[in-house]
């Protein structure tokens, strides 16, 4: 892992408005993540982590504070195409097929040239879709279309990937398939140019199983509680859940959020 | 590896529209669902045959005779010997206004000549066009307004319409035509050219007996179809107009525009006007009963004849929203006509069969009717005008 | 790109026989509807005449329904021409009244200060009857085709109005969150997203329209014209010939249910991706 930080993020605030009020999402939070690195966000329901995520993807301005990605503001890095984006609802436009969606960054504003891509075709291989390119994303279960959002998250090679919860609405052993079809994909297209993954959820099993780093954010207003160094050995497979080392990590993190649960 | 499908919540990711529908009819056939079983198909056929049957079952007694047209008191009496009361409805053919035939029925009910006559009269207004057929046909009312030459055409439609006239008020029709007087159009061959708009669905015998009589070229003229506002003709979207003589050419001078008038007469085009009407059968049942209304409505008439003001008043109380003056006009200038012709001698409402003869001839030659009328005669019965008059005179109570 | 396959990827069950819905399946499905009110019609037709005929009803009031097809078959060409007039009236009426309507509800989907500026005009086109604003059109426009494409319009205008707008605010949230992030224009965020979320409820809109649009023009044609079904139902309605209005009046409904079928099989094949139409799941 390269020292150089790719996102950085300092003394984060971030306030609503609501009902005439102001309600405080996040306060004061740090945070550095590495380029290459996988990490995870972790905490109680309404802690902030999906507001954190959207301000480091440039879809919300914090109300103070710095965010950068590679030295530029996160706008910055969406115009660059840099950042990809996969959300807890693959959000797949139904009336496009499979490929016709994944296809769908390269059609808004394009940028030719300037970034290298990957040909839409090979993303679907890449996540074993490649049969169902002709597909409608309702012919498809929730994991496939999840996978489709990841390739399609992919098309522009960025070096920033953002996820929020995206297998949240898998069931349970879906969820824990996905979870290292992820790592595989992340494995795979790393080589090439290395991809920080920034991951939000509230599976602690998820987080352990994915990450180098594990982040703990307090509940509302969100800051850093702490951070767990996740030294498993890579690659990872599911026998790796039942390893003691596992267990005990996962036994460090119930207990940071338990002391934090009202 | 298999799996099972997972995630289907999730199917095209909440999109969480309001499902429209899948069936071609904008709603869903519920509990049918999308292909109905054979044995839904029986429940749906039995039902239906159900319904027939109740349908069928429960209309036993509808037939009835109408409740009113026929004479109140079951009495064993002698139409002729005393005057059983009876009720009738009339329908006039338009709005509440000054036409004489509504005139005479608003007169003779507010003066009480009805009921001298020992009748009950319910007046009740056409608000479209041949409604007041239908009810007659119905046997809803009894007796209705209509112009002479729309019973000769209903009469030979097809299906026929099986009404009579019974007396001919309007001796003299008011059909007419209406230019703007700074128009530049004097005479009938200045139409050549221009537009005329034409009421109903087709332009009407008279218009064209005018330009047979005057030798106008009709392919000259645009003809085209317009509905009752005249403002199609103050805004110069026609150039001619058909109009009732006694109506629309005083609205519009009232409204300032002044209008030369094109009367059938003066071409030598003859015209019937308005007439009292019943069906075939009432007449038949009850010729007691019309005899004493028309008598009552042509005693109304007299009186308004002698009384103007007051009647002009009486039309008021029918149609508050209607202009006194206008009114006023619409009464005198039919009242004129009702006078003329075969009334002279004979009394207001007299007809002979010279003029339905005459009238059919026309109507004949420019094509207005669906078919030939069998028997001319059928369609007018001047008996009770016969036993209304007495040399001109007439005859009350 | 090299690939360094960790582990294989996940294999999924075959790919399932589906496809989008072809053409023929959705005429067997139009057969499938058309065939019952076909039969139940026939029966009503049959009970009609009988009771007509039992009852000895005059035709002048209620015509058996053997007269209204000997009435139509009289002159087929004559009924069927009068209707593709009206139909085409109605036809332009509503591509007129829909366009208005979507350029409309584009410009109020992007501003709500447009929204309540507009809005209560559209209104008052929807609540005026219709009866009412035809002969003023009839002096405005003359006699020609203009005054019933413009009630056809009219009537038409409010449905697509509001199903417009709706339609264009349906945007799965998710899916405009990413179309944003890609940094889309409007205008590419109209065309990709609004625009194709917005067609159930246009197809909707089209179906309420269809047979609005269709009376709309029979009722202008009432005031002025001489062609159409409306001036057909006009004159025999006057005219008492019962036949001829019954005639004129099933081609009218004829017309109307050829034209909602019609727009069913398109709806089926261009919304095949529509939660509505996955029936064979």
């Amino acid at each position: 892992m390269e020292a150089s930080e790719h996102i950085l993020v300092e003394g984060l605030f971030k306030a609503f408005p609501h009902r005439g009020r102001s309600l405080e999402a996040l306060r004061r939070l740090d945070l550095r993540v590495g380029r290459g690195e996988f990490v995870s966000v972790i905490g109680p329901s309404g802690c902030g982590k999906s507001t954190l995520l959207r301000i480091v993807g440039g879809l919300l301005e914090p109300t103070a504070g710095r965010v950068k990605i590679d030295g530029r503001s996160p706008l910055d890095a969406q115009k660059d195409k840099d950042i990809g984006l996969v959300f807890q609802d693959p959000s797949l436009l139904p009336w496009r097929t499979v490929l016709g969606n994944v296809r769908l960054p390269l059609e808004v504003n394009r940028i030719d040239g300037r970034r290298p891509r990957f040909r839409p075709q090979e993303l679907l291989e890449l996540v074993g879709l490649s049969a169902f390119a002709d597909y409608h994303p309702y012919q498809l279960s929730g994991g496939m279309q999840q996978r489709v959002a990841i390739a399609r998250a992919l098309v522009f090679q960025p070096s920033l990937l953002l996820m929020d919860e995206p297998f949240g609405a898998l069931d349970e052993i879906t969820r824990s398939a996905m979870r290292y079809e992820l790592l595989r994909v992340w494995q795979t297209t790393r080589s090439d140019r290395p991809k920080t993954v920034l991951f939000v959820t509230h599976s602690i099993a998820e987080a352990i199983a994915l990450s180098d780093r594990v982040v703990v954010l307090t509940p509302r207003p969100g800051q850093v509680r702490a951070v767990i160094d996740i030294e498993l050995p890579r690659p990872r497979d599911e026998s790796l859940e039942r390893s003691s080392r596992f267990l005990d990590y996962a036994q460090e993190l119930r207990n940071l959020l338990k002391e934090e649960s009202p | 590896m298999k799996r099972t499908k997972s995630g289907d919540s999730h199917l095209a990711g909440g999109w969480g529209i309001p499902t429209p529908d899948s069936s071609p009819y904008g709603f869903r056939m519920t509990g049918l669902g999308s292909r109905p079983s054979p044995q839904r198909w029986v429940i749906l056929l039995l039902s239906l045959a159900a319904i027939l049957v109740a349908l069928l079952s429960a209309c036993e007694d509808e037939e009835q005779p109408a409740a009113t047209g026929t004479p109140a008191a079951t009495s064993a009496a002698s139409p002729e010997s005393t005057l059983t009361p009876a009720s009738v409805t009339f329908m006039a053919g338009f709005k509440p206004q000054a036409n004489l035939p509504f005139v005479g029925v608003y007169v003779a009910q507010e003066k009480g000549f009805f009921q001298e006559q020992g009748l009950t009269v319910k007046i009740e207004h056409s608000r479209t066009s041949g409604e007041e057929f239908r009810f007659l046909v119905a046997g809803e009312v009894q007796i209705v307004t209509a112009d002479a030459a729309v019973v000769l055409e209903r009469r030979s439609g097809d299906p026929p319409v099986p009404v009579v006239a019974f007396a001919l008020i309007g001796q003299k029709g008011q059909q007419g035509f209406a230019a703007l007087a700074d128009s530049g159009i004097e005479t009938p061959k200045d139409w050549e050219g221009k537009t005329a708009g034409y009421k109903g669905s087709k332009p009407t015998p008279d218009y064209l007996a005018i330009l047979d009589a005057e030798g106008v070229d009709r392919g000259k003229i645009q003809e085209v179809r317009v509905g009752f506002e005249p403002q199609i003709l103050t805004e110069k979207k026609v150039d001619v107009l058909a109009v009732f003589l006694s109506n629309e050419p005083d609205t519009l001078e009232r409204l300032g525009y002044q209008v030369r008038t094109f009367d059938p007469a003066d071409y030598g085009v003859p015209t019937l006007g308005l007439t009292y009407v019943t069906s075939e059968s009432y007449l038949q049942e009850h010729p007691d009963i019309v005899q004493r209304f028309l008598k009552a409505a042509l005693k109304g008439i007299y009186y308004a004849k002698d009384n103007p003001d007051e009647a002009v008043d009486i039309v008021l109380k029918y149609a508050p929203e209607e202009e006194r003056e206008h009114q006023r006009f619409m009464f005198e200038t039919e009242l004129a006509a009702a006078l003329t012709g075969a009334a002279q001698q004979n009394g207001v409402g007299w007809m002979t069969p010279e003029q339905w003869q005459a009238l059919y001839d026309k109507l004949q030659r420019y094509q207005a009717l669906s078919g030939t009328l069998a028997d001319l005669s059928a369609a007018y019965s001047d008996v009770a005008l016969r036993n209304i008059y007495n040399d001109g005179q007439l005859q009350w109570p | 790109m090299t690939d360094v396959p960790l582990r294989p990827p996940l294999a999924d069950w075959e790919p399932p026989a589906l496809a989008p819905p072809r053409w023929n399946g959705a005429l067997r499905a139009a057969a499938g509807y058309v065939l019952p009110p076909a039969v139940a019609l026939t029966i009503g037709l049959l009970f009609w005449e009988f009771w007509t005929r039992a009852r000895d009803i005059s035709i002048l009031l209620v015509p058996p329904p053997s007269r209204v097809i000997d009435r139509f078959l009289d002159r087929p060409g004559f009924f069927l021409g009068e209707g593709m007039t009206t139909l085409y009236e109605a036809l332009l009426g509503l591509a007129l009244g829909a366009t208005v309507a979507i350029a409309g509800a584009v410009l109020m989907a992007h501003s709500r200060l447009a929204e309540r500026a507009l809005f209560p005009l559209a209104i008052l086109v929807k609540v005026t009857p219709v009866v009412a604003v035809a002969p003023l059109l009839v002096i405005w426009f003359g006699f020609g085709l203009w005054p019933k494409v413009c009630v056809a319009a009219l009537i038409s205008f409010f449905p697509f109005l509001v199903n417009a707008i709706t339609g264009f605010r349906s945007v799965n949230p998710g899916a405009m969150e990413f179309v944003r992030s890609l940094r889309a224009s409007p205008l590419q965020v109209f065309l990709k997203l609004r625009a194709p979320s917005a067609l159930p409820y246009l197809f909707a809109a089209l179906k309420v329209s269809l047979p609005l649009s269709l009376i709309g023009a029979v009722v202008a044609e009432w005031f002025s014209g001489d062609k159409g079904l409306g001036l057909v139902i006009f004159t025999a309605n006057y005219q008492l010939d019962t036949p001829t209005l019954f005639a004129a009046i099933a081609v009218l409904a004829v017309i109307g249910v050829a034209l909602n079928t019609v727009t069913s099989l398109v709806e089926r094949r261009v919304l095949f991706w529509h939660e509505a139409f996955r029936e064979q799941q």
